[in-house]
């Protein structure tokens, strides 16, 4: 039953991802991205990643589902013109070439898969009492032997955050100069 | 669940060729963007799968792979707002999101 379940998420998570990719309009590719982490998150949570599901659901499809959707509707990508301006910029051999190279790539993966012996996982008697991904286990590998790993992360975000607000910030332009004594008319009207 | 790692390996590998397809094919950078989250999230269950049939065969748990999904999670979510800001820049500067305007060969 709860092996069914598995094959039922990860047929939502292959469908989605598929409807990410051909769906012509970015708004629906976005929500294909989220139905398909929520196929992963269910994917985490039966295979006992308690944690990761969670944090799976709240990063990916709390912050990341969100961003991009407010970009798709920042630059009005669902805009019936702008969609129709996209179609037909891929010629039959850019098509071709794109599909033979993911179709490749797909088969030596599987190739690996299949040739490789892998046991069969016993479970029923050794995962731990919170799952396999147990906070306490996890938040001691992270301040122990990934303390520094840690710290690179942090520091990441933190450029991130900084470089995202440079990057996007709106340019001043040079006529706010002209404009100033405009401003500073309305500004003592009252 | 009992399901054996292959099957989960094989998903990833799946969710992984489809997100290389995206990459490769989509014009759009939004879309672009959507198909490389889509190829870490692959990335991220074959970690899962290793933890996973690592603690079924020595019989003891290891946190190493849940701790690489999340460092992979924070890259993901640096990695998309690093990208969508960019976008943004471009599309203040060519008025397209499309990978065929924006190339520098293009005009």
């Amino acid at each position: 039953m709860v092996d069914l379940l598995f094959y039922v998420a990860a047929a939502l998570c292959v469908l989605c991802a598929l409807g990410v990719v051909v769906s012509a309009n970015p708004v629906q590719s976005v929500l294909m991205l989220l139905g398909s982490f929520v196929g992963i998150s269910l994917i985490y949570l039966l295979a006992g990643f308690q944690f990761l599901a969670a944090i799976q659901i709240l990063v990916y499809g709390g912050a990341i589902m969100v961003l991009f959707l407010f970009v798709v509707m920042l630059l009005n990508q669902g805009d019936p013109a702008v969609l129709a301006s996209e179609q037909g910029l891929l010629s039959k051999a850019q098509l071709a070439g794109g599909l033979a190279v993911a179709g490749s790539a797909l088969a030596l993966l599987l190739a690996a898969v299949v040739r490789t012996e892998i046991p069969r996982p016993i479970f029923g008697y050794l995962w731990p009492e919170g799952g396999l991904d147990p906070l306490v286990g996890m938040a001691q590998a992270m301040f122990g032997p990934y303390v520094l790993a840690f710290e690179g992360a942090s520091v990441l975000l933190l450029t991130t955050a900084v470089g995202v607000m440079t990057l996007a910030k709106r340019q001043r332009t040079k006529p706010s100069v002209k404009a100033a004594p405009l401003s500073s008319t309305t500004e003592g009207s009252p | 669940m009992n399901v054996p790692s292959e099957h989960l390996l094989i998903l990833a590998a799946i969710l992984f060729a489809i997100g290389m397809g995206g990459f490769l094919l989509r014009r759009n950078v939004i879309v672009v963007l959507m198909s490389i989250e889509l190829m870490l999230n692959a990335a991220n269950i074959v970690f899962l799968a290793g933890a996973r049939q690592h603690a079924s065969e020595s019989g003891h748990w290891l946190p190493d792979g849940p701790v690489m999904v999340t460092f992979v999670i924070a890259v993901a979510a640096v990695e998309a707002a690093v990208g969508l800001a960019l976008v943004i820049a471009l599309f203040r500067r060519k008025q397209t999101v499309s990978l065929d305007q924006l190339s520098p060969t293009s005009d």
